[in-house]
């Protein structure tokens, strides 16, 4: 029995499917978007991190990668996915990253960096991006401003997917004045008015094949019922870096060898300085400024406003201490490092959910050590009192520059650091043909037809800077080539 | 899956120690994971559940006492608290980290800590 019918099923509504979904709506092709979460409503915004995560986050937050350690891997679920509840960051695709993505998977020809920059300026200009006003830096942002200056680092205010900011550094619990331009206020009420059907509560488990052509879709509602959505044209698979590969594998379809492997993240830590004078992490944008001088080195800084619920679990100290450690919160400035990390795991489909597996390599724990001693002398540049580089075995807290040697000999055991993870990529990565990857430069997953995959899982590899811009980009271009 | 109101008791003991906040405070954590248990994903909530049972039940095994962590006193129950945190099983260790970060939510989302420390109520959203 067939539920719907339309001339491309979109599966997922974050950044790649809500811009394909628009796309093919502009052309004037009918389009069903389906959406495993529940549609976001005013009365779910800014709810505090437990909400936001019970009812907007994959697995309400708990999803995470096993490996040597236990990597919490986060992921919006939601109509408009990971673009409600991450921290409005947008950054063009440098020329040096596209050359190790893009570049080095011989796509340069299908997918030149100029025609993704074309792409760039419209959703720019859609998605109203500018630069964080010096109003929104917030304490945390300004600090790190100050912090680079003094140390003659390369930094600048993150340009941001906002419209009029009210800066109430509640980015990741879904924008609570809807200011920010997501995709659920943005790509999706517009293709909706072209006509697009938004189904969320849809979750999509396998795409059906005849002969070899991708010809419907089906699944479970949230309600427990199924459903099936026959596709005239094809099928967009852009349900993000887990869930893609898990509905291939599901469907069969793909090549084995490369479907859900290579899996790829930018996993990131955070250290925490405490200043004389209040920083009030809960005023500014989220993430308001940014660090890029290491960037040829395999990691960024961003600042990030961690909400109070979620800021002391490194704090050292129990009991009376712990009163201490948290009565410096208003004080508290926390900055994170990001790493482009040379690790892949694999995603295997499970009962009921996801299998991640990633471990670190030695390499990547090299960055983090290197990010976090980074971090906290510019902590100390800036000011700060006391510094918590949050590694078991190291440190505790250093309270002066000239402690910063000890940072030297940190582990690189990844099991005694706090590591997290919310870019994913390459788990349906794109190849010349199924030897290389899973679909071609067009997105087209070898082997079948009708069926594309235009998410973070089709890129060749991690980018080393956030990634919805570059997501956005190609599923942009290479919808256009679909309608 | 949530916690008996047995459970609630004996590890809002325990969290008022690890936070140095009144038993009330911590009861009130305490009943936070309960719910918390209760939506939890199935993986998530026996892991959780796991490590209330083992950080309320395991005086015997870190500090040699066969009782409940809640009947230690409280300087036995500082050092049986303090052999989780600097355990040197990556397991024990973050079993904690995961009661102490699911505590923290709830500790941290009560009006009366975030006046204390100068943080506004939550609030529903303000479109």
């Amino acid at each position: 029995m067939t539920d719907d019918v339309a001339d491309f099923v979109v599966v997922g509504s974050g950044a790649a499917g809500a811009t394909a979904a628009l796309v093919l709506a502009q052309s004037g092709r009918e389009v069903v978007v389906l959406e495993e979460g529940p549609r976001v409503r005013d009365e779910d915004r800014g709810l505090g991190p437990t909400e936001s995560f019970m009812r907007l986050f994959r697995d309400r937050g708990t999803q995470v990668a096993m490996g040597r350690s236990v990597i919490p891997v986060l992921q919006g679920r939601c109509l408009g996915g990971t673009t409600v509840v991450n921290g409005a960051i947008v950054w063009r695709l440098p020329e040096d990253a596209y050359a190790r993505s893009f570049g080095a998977a011989g796509a340069a020809g299908a997918i030149p960096h100029a025609a993704l920059e074309e792409r760039m300026d419209c959703i720019e200009r859609d998605l109203s991006v500018a630069p964080a006003p010096d109003r929104l830096l917030g304490g945390n942002g300004s600090l790190m401003k100050a912090g680079a200056a003094k140390l003659g680092w390369r930094g600048h205010a993150i340009r941001r997917n906002v419209l009029d900011c009210q800066g109430s550094g509640r980015c990741l619990e879904a924008c609570p004045t809807r200011r920010k331009q997501s995709m659920e206020v943005t790509y999706l009420p517009r293709a909706a008015e072209l006509g697009a059907r938004l189904l969320p509560d849809h979750e999509v488990e396998r795409i059906e094949v005849v002969g070899s052509r991708a010809s419907a879709v089906s699944g479970r509602r949230a309600d427990g019922t199924r459903f099936r959505v026959a596709a005239r044209a094809g099928v967009v698979l852009a349900a993000s870096a887990v869930q893609s590969p898990c509905i291939l594998w599901r469907s069969g379809l793909g090549p084995r060898e490369h479907v859900g492997k290579h899996f790829r993240l930018h996993p990131a830590t955070a250290v925490a300085g405490v200043y004389r004078d209040p920083v009030r992490l809960w005023e500014g944008a989220t993430q308001s400024y940014e660090i890029d001088e290491f960037r040829h080195e395999g990691f960024k800084m961003e600042v990030t406003g961690l909400p109070l619920e979620l800021a002391g679990v490194r704090l050292p100290g129990m009991g009376a201490a712990f009163q201490r450690s948290m009565a410096d919160y208003p004080n508290m400035a926390v900055w994170g490092v990001q790493i482009r990390a040379e690790a892949e795991g694999t995603v295997t489909p499970a009962r009921g959910r996801a299998d991640l597996a990633y471990t670190p390599t030695r390499a990547d724990m090299e960055r983090f050590r290197a990010g976090a001693r980074r971090l906290s002398e510019m902590h100390f540049a800036a000011g700060a009192a006391r510094v918590y580089p949050g590694v078991h075995g190291g440190p505790e807290v250093l309270t002066s520059a000239d402690e910063l040697g000890q940072l030297d000999g940190l582990s690189l055991d990844p099991r005694d650091w706090s590591i997290i993870s919310s870019h994913i990529f390459s788990t349906c990565r794109m190849g010349a043909d199924a030897r290389a990857g899973v679909v071609g430069f067009d997105g087209a997953v070898h082997g079948t037809t009708g069926l594309w995959v235009l998410d973070a899982s089709a890129l060749p590899t991690n980018l080393g800077v956030n990634p919805q811009h570059t997501i956005m980009a190609m599923a942009m271009l290479l919808a256009e080539r679909l309608a | 899956m949530g916690l008996s109101r047995s459970a609630q008791r004996r590890i809002a003991v325990v969290l008022a120690d690890v936070f140095g906040e009144s038993l009330d405070v911590a009861s009130a954590i305490a009943a936070f994971l309960d719910g918390y248990l209760r939506r939890a994903p199935p993986r998530a909530a026996l892991g959780l559940r796991a490590v209330v049972w083992g950080v309320t039940w395991l005086p015997i095994a870190f500090v040699g006492v066969p009782l409940p962590a809640s009947a230690l006193s409280p300087r036995t129950r500082a050092r049986y608290i303090d052999r989780w945190v600097h355990s040197k099983s990556y397991v024990l260790r973050e079993g904690f980290y995961l009661l102490k970060a699911i505590a923290l939510m709830g500790w941290g989302a009560q009006d009366a800590v975030r006046l204390r420390l100068g943080v506004g109520p939550l609030t529903a959203a303000q479109p």
